[in-house]
């Protein structure tokens, strides 16, 4: 007879310690601890979002939660809506354009945000000068929201929840029901020009676009004034499983979808009478198709893998696309001129979530190998494989507000950045990536050099045909004995549940677990920072050894 | 498609149904579930599939009923089905196996994990008892070791004289322990952790000749074709006097790669698929009831009984356990079946 399953230790040991372990999990559950320790200081949970208790527990279908940052700014000019998107609801619109909130302002970026909302606030600076329009088609307004605001937006159910994000109060302050679909990613533009801030995606592939004051004014229990694109999963009836809007493009978005495609959405343009695309040809090579109609929408389709798409990021300047998916693969696109740039595969597993920072130097990846991976577009390859996870990472974002410990000397020879991330094992990591310039070799490849044939025609969905071009620029998983590794700075339980969203704000981090709990956790001295650390970032550097004690953080020598 | 077509073959469609291939429920004779996921799992594994339909036609003119008989009766009854889709009875093998095992021999809701092992080393011995008279090399290797077996390194290091001893060990499957919210990579690497073995489980150093404290780390040295993975659900508390299962949530994924390897064989850094899962519906491990999902030919099936039904890849999450302990029914996957991708 053969030994199988051979167990690792004695019964009477394996036993003591499961029991020990099952105690811990037990109590750990009611118990999870209001604050952690990071070099920098302590973080204290300071106040919970949540939906009403009762409500719709077991109707999440297969949803979970995703968190949005929305800033609204001070004193909405009113102007009535364009003649393009007038078709929706006879509301009115309001332009959220101001020309500035003054520096006084509390300088909430919309930076991090899961993947989703990879955005960043535009730097306000100069003093605002309302427009005033005049129609108020609707009968008096309420006043209670024109005001500047912060909202944090999240799903869970059928529904999307507004929360204060200033407030105390756990319960949102406006619940908005889809009723025959769920909600499933949403996406915020703190300068959309027409008042069409917000983007919701759900599950039966439907996009809505619409107006977060209209619908904070708003007492109903519907989305109001809303523009429905892809109505009834006309064009896709696939889950809509990501949406972002393109960072310096007025009015364009994107939405990505679980059987592999991207549609790109001009708001300005009617959502009604869509015109199908032609179905895919290869359903396993990456191709894009151009509306037929100039007036149609959405206005593209990107075919990008098999599978569903799980996540995608713009770079903040709108340059770059990333998208990860199923097929285990993050790819990064030259949007605008609609070209695969470069991408590499998992270590195993699915890809669930990818954030830039914000210099747009780096990518985050999160999967099923319980990995966070750094991909560098300058070096081409994956410089870091975070570990730490006991589970799914389903959450990245680096902080863009983090500064560095005060460098001493030999500042600008490392460059340092924080990130977070977030699992399926409950927990928050944050980690140090520190990128000492000195020791990053030469590039192998330039980006433009790894997108065959990027001087012909881009814009032509024919110049797409063929392998060569995908295989040319995807990378394999990586071989694990030659990517550095990285351990957390910190690690800490934040929910009972697993988790789903990240975000960094200027004094907090933001998280969500799956069933619909959103903690904000103040940063050590909580006062806010006079200055925009952000432009910073790339500046900020330090001495290594004292930025990362060994065997904590990891200073990186990029290899050949 | 005819009249005549299931439920099932419409849902896959005639122009979808993979040629030659069958998908039988198996019919229940009595707590026989854990059987059945079992036999539903190890059909869809092919290289063990084709190796016992192999078996079965190398062997017509062996009279002597055996378990493994049995099996290849069985899985050629399934195979040469004219009909696509339907039921067969697995009335001989369970006949034989309650013949066999005492273990096995009465009405009661086994343990599927103990009957894959049972039914894998019976197979094993059959085959190295008929490969002859080569009795004395007693690990003759079989195709049930070709598909299965990999081996454990077993290192452990004195604390006294830092001697480094190592032992290998092969496995068949590997069991290992679930925490609440983790991955099955996590229960691997926890498996390959180090300990330190102290006070009564001391180890004798050979180097010392005495007992000494030590520390012991189990790694994986081969890797197999079929990676069969075993998740301690069922644990036995003092207190109550039973085993209770965990629920658990551990997630596991379509596509896997181990990290507990030694380190002389990164280059052979396989990657996984998943292609079965061995479910357990219930509160316990003497009451409720296994289930199987199956992946053939891109999609899967889950086999429950006699009953087949094709389900959507997005439905894998609902069996991976449940996030809070307050409820103690689940159903949650039991042991998984990864195949080495070439």
């Amino acid at each position: 007879m053969l030994s199988t399953s051979p167990s690792k230790a004695t019964v009477a040991s394996s036993h003591a310690s499961s029991e020990v372990r099952m105690a811990a999990s037990n109590s750990q559950i009611p118990g999870v601890r209001s604050h952690f320790k990071t070099p920098e200081g302590r973080y204290n949970l300071s106040h919970e979002k949540t939906h009403p208790t009762g409500l719709l527990h077991y109707n999440f279908g297969k949803v979970t939660t995703q968190v949005t940052l929305a800033h609204l700014k001070d004193k909405p000019a009113q102007t009535p809506a364009n003649s393009a998107g007038s078709s929706g609801s006879g509301g009115v619109r309001f332009t959220t354009r101001l020309l500035g909130a003054g520096n006084g302002s509390r300088g909430l970026g919309f930076g991090g945000g899961n993947g989703f909302t990879g955005r960043l606030s535009g730097t306000s600076k100069s003093t605002a000068i309302p427009i005033t329009g005049m129609s108020s088609s609707n009968g008096p307004m309420t006043s209670s929201f024109d005001g500047e605001g912060t909202y944090l937006i999240f799903n869970v159910g059928d529904a999307l929840f507004i929360s204060d994000y200033n407030s105390q109060d756990k319960e949102p302050i406006k619940i908005i029901h889809f009723n025959s679909a769920n909600p499933v990613c949403h996406a915020f533009d703190s300068e959309a020009k027409d008042g069409h801030d917000l983007l919701v995606g759900l599950n039966s592939g439907d996009v809505y676009s619409a107006s977060l004051r209209q619908q904070l004014q708003d007492v109903g229990k519907k989305l109001v004034g809303a523009l429905h694109y892809n109505k009834d999963g006309s064009i896709n009836g696939s889950r809509c499983n990501a949406v972002a809007w393109v960072p310096n493009a007025e009015g364009l978005f994107v939405a990505g979808h679980a059987d592999g495609n991207v549609y790109v959405y001009d708001k300005s343009k009617d959502g009604g009478g869509d015109v199908p695309f032609p179905p895919v040809k290869d359903t396993t090579q990456f191709s894009i198709s151009h509306a037929r109609s100039s007036k149609s929408n959405p206005i593209a389709r990107w075919h990008i893998c098999q599978g569903s798409i799980n996540g995608l990021s713009f770079s903040s300047d709108g340059k770059y696309l990333a998208t990860v998916g199923r097929d285990g693969y993050l790819r990064v696109f030259e949007f605008a001129k609609e070209l695969l740039v470069c991408g590499s595969k998992s270590y195993f597993g699915s890809l669930l979530c990818c954030a830039w920072s914000p210099d747009g130097k780096y990518v985050l990846t999160g999967g099923e190998d319980d990995l966070v991976q750094v991909w560098s577009m300058e070096d081409q390859a994956v410089v870091a494989w975070g570990e730490g996870h006991n589970s799914w990472v389903s959450g990245v974002a680096f902080d863009p507000y983090w500064e560095a410990p005060s460098p001493d000397t030999g500042a600008g020879e490392t460059t340092t950045y924080r990130f977070g991330s977030v699992g399926q094992d409950t927990q928050l990591l944050l980690w140090d990536l520190a990128m000492d310039e000195v020791v990053v070799p030469l590039r192998r490849m330039a980006p433009s050099g790894a997108s065959p044939s990027s001087n012909a025609s881009a814009n032509h969905s024919t110049h797409w045909d063929g392998a060569m071009h995908t295989l040319g620029a995807l990378h394999p998983a990586p071989i694990r004995k030659e990517v550095p590794k990285l351990a957390p700075v910190m690690a800490h339980r934040v929910h009972a549940e697993p988790l789903s969203g990240l975000l960094f704000t200027n004094e907090a981090i933001v998280t969500a677990c799956h069933e619909g709990h959103v903690k904000i956790w103040d940063r050590p001295g909580k006062g806010y920072a006079l200055v925009d650390h952000r432009a910073e970032i790339s500046a900020v550097g330090g001495p290594k050894d004292k930025l990362l004690p060994l065997g904590k953080g990891a200073i990186l020598h990029l290899r050949q | 498609m005819g009249a005549n077509a299931s439920q099932l073959e419409k849902e896959i469609g005639s122009d979808q149904f993979p040629a030659n291939e069958h998908y039988f429920g198996l019919v229940n004779f009595g707590n026989t579930c854990y059987c059945n996921s079992v036999l539903q799992a190890l059909y869809f594994c092919r290289p063990f599939r084709e190796k016992v339909l192999d078996y079965k036609a190398r062997n017509k003119r062996n009279t002597k009923e055996t378990l493994l008989t049995c099996l290849a009766d069985l899985f050629h009854n399934i195979a040469t089905q004219k009909k696509k889709t339907g039921t067969v009875a697995p009335k001989k093998f369970i006949a034989r196996l309650r013949k066999e095992n005492e273990v096995f021999d009465n009405y009661m809701q086994q343990d599927a994990h103990e009957f894959l092992n049972y039914l894998l080393n019976t197979i094993a011995d059959l085959l190295s008892a008929e490969k002859g008279s080569n009795q004395t090399n007693h690990s003759t290797n079989t195709w049930v070791h070709e598909i299965f077996q990999g081996t454990l390194t077993n290192e452990t290091r004195c604390l006294n004289c830092e001697s480094l001893s190592s032992k290998d060990e092969d496995f068949l499957d590997l069991s290992v322990d679930v925490d609440q919210n983790t991955s099955i990579t996590h229960c691997l690497t926890v498996f390959s952790n180090t300990e330190t073995l102290s006070s009564e489980q001391k180890y004798y150093c050979e180097n010392c000749c005495s007992k000494q404290e030590a520390q012991k780390r189990m790694r994986i040295k081969k890797l197999p074709m079929i990676l069969a993975l075993h998740l301690k659900r069922f644990k036995y508390t003092e207190s109550q006097n039973r085993h209770t299962k965990l629920s658990y949530r551990v997630v596991f994924p379509l596509e896997l790669r181990l990290f507990n390897k030694t380190s002389n064989i990164e280059c052979d850094d396989k990657l996984y698929d998943l292609v079965a899962v061995v479910i357990h519906c219930g509160s316990g491990p003497n009451r409720g009831h296994y289930i199987s999902i199956v992946k053939s030919f891109g999609f899967w099936l889950l086999f429950d009984d006699d009953l087949v039904d094709k389900i959507d890849a997005s439905a894998i999450e609902d069996f991976y356990g449940l996030t809070t302990d307050t409820q103690k029914t689940s159903e949650s996957g039991y042991i998984l079946f990864y195949q080495s991708r070439d």
